[in-house]
């Protein structure tokens, strides 16, 4: 049997119809076709969330009500439904996390690839992976009980604050982090680690002044999707950050999360301003998400391993 | 001076380390404390006998059987839909697609991964909403609706884990099969997908694992705190990490909180079980194809 | 198939209901007998107030018959109004009377089945045993910031609150509160269970819940001297009350009726004291 000539030896196949329709190749397009259309599903699935938004949130531009919207004060029962606090609460928390979370994340993996002696290495990079799989809704059930009193007793208020929620969500975030960052150095070229050992560099001294700078994308990925990951959390802001809709003003005050605020407020009058509100929140999400990905696109990273990225 | 950054570093990542083990430990022996005592057929079944509450003769009122069945119900129904999907969309990317397709595509399913879930719940609620006063007055929330917007939540894993299988293969693999003749889909279906079988499948299992332990879509679309053992599709249902959240909000008495610190258990080990099977696979895999030096 | 052959059976039962109810309260054990005859779905959802009741009726429903199914969300009145509203559930709970804009809107039909009280409580640690309406009105605003200033110990107030579909809050809001202000950094929990977990928790908290709720883990403070019990909220002393409704969208379906009969009976009327309300019939 001769190999038909219009088939390259290229991984990605040109979209050309074949000029043989019997036999095998008329199975090769329908599985082709099959295949495409299970692709579109997950295009599908992205449009009808931004159709859906964009839908529900239309009468609020419709209404003249968009300036409402964009101001700071939520209080509907005086026809206020500022979501800016809440905008203000998420970017506050998740930065914060974030401030925790990353220089963890790079000791962690300093002490994966050069700082940890050998034994210790595999048993940390275990414990790294049993973390991503602690739901989120037990993250925030322990620092119900072990973390607000705790801040409730050092630094008043109520306990349930902009710290707590914080420091939960670095916990969360760290892992993702950790993974991403680890990934990204393991993929240093072997000749590079080799001329370096050669060299006699020790290994912190190979990760800090050769790998790392190497690793620049990787590190700014880690960065913006573990970011990403915190500001799309919902249970632990709705558990532990008191959801206040204010902008808090020290770390032991309440906030409210964009995704909190629309999982209380989901619940109100279909059909009035602040039931419309939420689904502003959502495009504000949707939109910060996209923003992400574009700027992760620019920055030419690559395909970020599955498990890494939670929503 | 770049000694003693170098020191500092070490330092550094000693503390972090230990730092990181401490707290879990804390965390994990305060949920082990608590929750261990709590673990036995009254979590599970509360006053109900065991027999009647598991085949749902009798309701089962103080335990969390129905969260269970619950959420196994959810998990099948999503990986029903997403597997199929996902792994063929995955399939797609990684051999079929042009470049630009690719492009587009591939930013499509990066969108969708970093969307946060709570506007999946959203969606379907809204979806909802809309049908019923259009389509199909006679839609509710509940089961299917969840599983819809759970698999649209884990379809992305299942997609980039399989594109990462695939294209973690050695491109003499790709180029053997189809050199010595097969179709680009028996090549696939005899050759590569096989290979790829053990990376996929710990995508698979990581999706699952996600729509086991996800509470935000299921709050929006049909999860509610009492619902029994769910008779069709449509039907409100209970969920594990549903009641962990509502046990710890709104616990009436001690016993139902050591209740919420046994289900947290128990949803950790399901869920910790799962991941640690897909990453043992993941490495497995890794191992077999990975050409690195290092795989620490 | 099955399911028509369900509905067809639920019609005919229900003209055999219709012509039953027809007759004057029925005995004793009627209201659950009633009961056996019927199958499928009640979904009920709403109010935290009600859910107490709401699950001790449907676990005596379920043990009497099995195949009925019963599911009890919470959410708020406002969810309540919502879900019978647009008919995604049958029964929707509501803790406050509804607005005459939302019974035009969705055809929706009140049971009011009791009385309860609102009422303001603070931690049992807490001194503070009563407040004024203007200490109230103040506290919640905001305005009043550390418990010394109402005879407490020197510590700040923590204020909790509900969020907009609770109907607790919308009569705490109006009858005591006046409309007035309230400030913005009070933490939002979203249930009356979570009220009560939270104040018990909290040594410095101060927030509101209905009094069939108050038990020893919380204190209930007297009000302008009224002391917050539900005999006072039925007699009048204690002005900051309301009732708990149950609502349809339209005639209910037999079952929700069959439901809604059995929780207004005299065989509900326990259930609804156990849990510190005073039944409407009484």
């Amino acid at each position: 049997m001769t190999v038909p000539d219009d088939h390259s030896l290229n991984l990605a196949w040109r979209r050309r119809s074949p000029r043989q329709v019997e036999g095998p190749f008329c199975r090769e397009k329908v599985v082709r076709v099959m295949l495409a259309g299970a692709m579109l599903s997950a295009a599908l699935g992205v449009a009808a969330i931004l159709g859906f938004l964009a839908y529900f949130a239309w009468p609020l531009v419709a209404g003249g009500h968009l300036s409402q919207v964009f101001s700071w004060h939520w209080q509907p029962v005086r026809g206020q439904f500022g979501i800016l606090p809440m905008l203000a609460g998420s970017l506050l928390l998740t930065l914060s996390a974030v401030l925790a979370a990353y220089p963890l994340a790079m000791g962690l993996c300093g002490f994966v690839h050069g700082a940890g002696r050998g034994p210790w290495v595999r048993p940390v990079l275990a414990l790294i992976h049993f973390m991503t799989g602690i739901p989120t809704v037990v993250y925030g059930f322990v620092s119900v009980f072990v973390l607000v009193p705790r801040i409730r007793q050092w630094l008043g208020g109520t306990g349930y604050s902009w710290l707590a929620a914080s420091l939960t969500l670095s916990l969360l975030i760290l892992p993702t982090m950790v993974l991403l960052i680890h990934t990204q150095l393991r993929q240093t070229d072997s000749r590079v680690r080799l001329a370096a050992a050669a060299l006699g560099l020790t290994p912190v001294q190979e990760l800090l002044w050769v790998r790392l700078p190497q690793a620049s994308q990787g590190l700014w990925a880690a960065l913006i999707l573990g970011w990403s990951r915190a500001l799309g959390d919902t249970l632990i802001a709705l558990m532990l950050s008191g959801n206040a809709p204010q902008v808090p003003q020290a770390v032991a005050d309440s906030l409210r999360a964009l995704t909190a605020h629309i999982a209380l407020v989901v619940a109100t009058d279909v059909g009035s301003a602040a039931y419309h509100s939420i689904f502003a929140c959502g495009l504000i999400l949707f939109a910060i998400s996209a923003a992400v990905n574009l700027t992760l696109r620019r920055l030419q990273a690559p395909v970020a391993a599955p498990h890494h990225t939670h929503g | 001076m770049a000694e003693r950054l170098e020191r500092l570093f070490t330092g550094f990542a000693w503390s972090a380390v230990l730092g990181l083990g401490a707290v879990l430990a804390g965390l994990m022996i305060f949920l082990v404390q608590r929750g261990l005592p709590s673990l036995g057929t009254a979590l599970f079944f509360g006053s109900t006998p065991v027999a009647e509450g598991l085949m749902g003769r009798l309701p089962v009122w103080d335990g969390i059987w129905p969260a269970c069945v619950g959420t196994f119900l959810l998990v099948v129904l999503a990986s029903l839909i997403a597997i199929p999907l996902g792994v063929a969309g995955g399939v797609y990317l990684a051999v079929y697609a042009s470049r630009r397709e690719r492009r587009v595509y591939g930013f499509l399913v990066d969108l969708l991964a970093g969307m946060p879930s709570i506007l999946m719940g959203l969606f379907g609620f809204a979806l909802i909403l809309l049908l019923r006063k259009t389509l199909l007055p006679s839609a509710n929330t509940g089961l299917l609706l969840a599983a819809g917007c759970l698999s649209l939540l884990v379809l992305p894993y299942l997609i980039m884990t399989t594109q990462t299988a695939l294209l973690g293969l050695p491109s003499a693999l790709h180029l053997t099969g189809l050199s010595l003749g097969l179709t680009p889909w028996q090549n696939l279906s005899r050759v590569l997908l096989p290979a790829a079988g053990r990376g996929i499948m710990s995508g698979v299992i990581l999706a699952v694992g996600r729509a086991a332990e996800d509470t935000a879509v299921i709050l929006l679309t049909g999860v509610v705190a009492n619902a029994g053992l769910p008779h069709s599709w449509t039907d409100r249902f209970e969920a594990l990490p549903f009641t962990i959240y509502y046990l710890a909000a709104e616990h009436r008495s001690a016993a139902e909180l050591d209740r919420g610190f046994g289900t947290a258990l128990v949803l950790l080990g399901l869920t910790a079980l799962l991941f640690l099977w897909a990453y043992g696979l993941q490495r497995t895999f890794a191992r077999r194809w990975d050409r690195r030096v290092n795989l620490p | 198939m099955k399911l028509r052959q369900t509905w067809q059976f639920i019609v005919i039962t229900a003209l055999c209901c219709g012509l039953m109810s027809l007759c004057p309260t029925p005995g004793r054990a009627g209201a659950l007998e009633s009961f056996k005859a019927l199958d499928g779905t009640l979904d009920i959802a709403g109010g935290t107030a009600h859910i107490p009741v709401m699950q001790d009726a449907a676990k005596n429903i379920m043990q009497v018959n099995p195949k009925i199914r019963i599911t009890i969300a919470g959410g708020g009145s406002g969810v309540g109004v919502q879900k019978v509203g647009e008919g995604l559930v049958a029964i929707g709970n509501t803790g406050r009377a509804l607005t005459p804009e939302e019974v035009s809107r969705y055809g929706l039909k009140s049971f009011p089945f009791a009385i309860d009280g609102v009422a303001v409580a603070v931690n049992p640690a807490n001194p503070v045993g009563a407040l004024t309406s203007e200490q109230a009105q103040a506290i919640f605003a905001g305005k009043i910031t550390n418990w010394k200033a109402v005879g407490g110990k020197d510590a700040p107030i923590n204020l909790y609150g509900r969020d907009e579909a609770s109907g607790t809050r919308e009569v705490f809001w109006g009858k005591l509160l006046k409309k007035g202000p309230v400030a913005e950094k009070t933490n939002i929990v979203a249930s009356n269970g979570a009220m009560k977990v939270a104040i018990a928790q909290d040594p410095g908290a101060i927030g509101y819940l209905g009094i069939g709720h108050v038990d020893q883990t919380v204190t209930a403070v007297k009000l302008d001297g009224a002391e917050p019990t539900q005999e006072n909220a039925k007699n009048g002393t204690y002005p900051i009350t309301r009732k708990l409704y149950m609502n349809t969208k339209g005639e209910p379906t037999p079952l929700a009726r069959a439901f809604i009969d059995y929780i207004l009976s005299p065989e509900g009327a326990p259930i609804i004291q156990k849990h510190g309300y005073i039944p409407v019939q009484q």
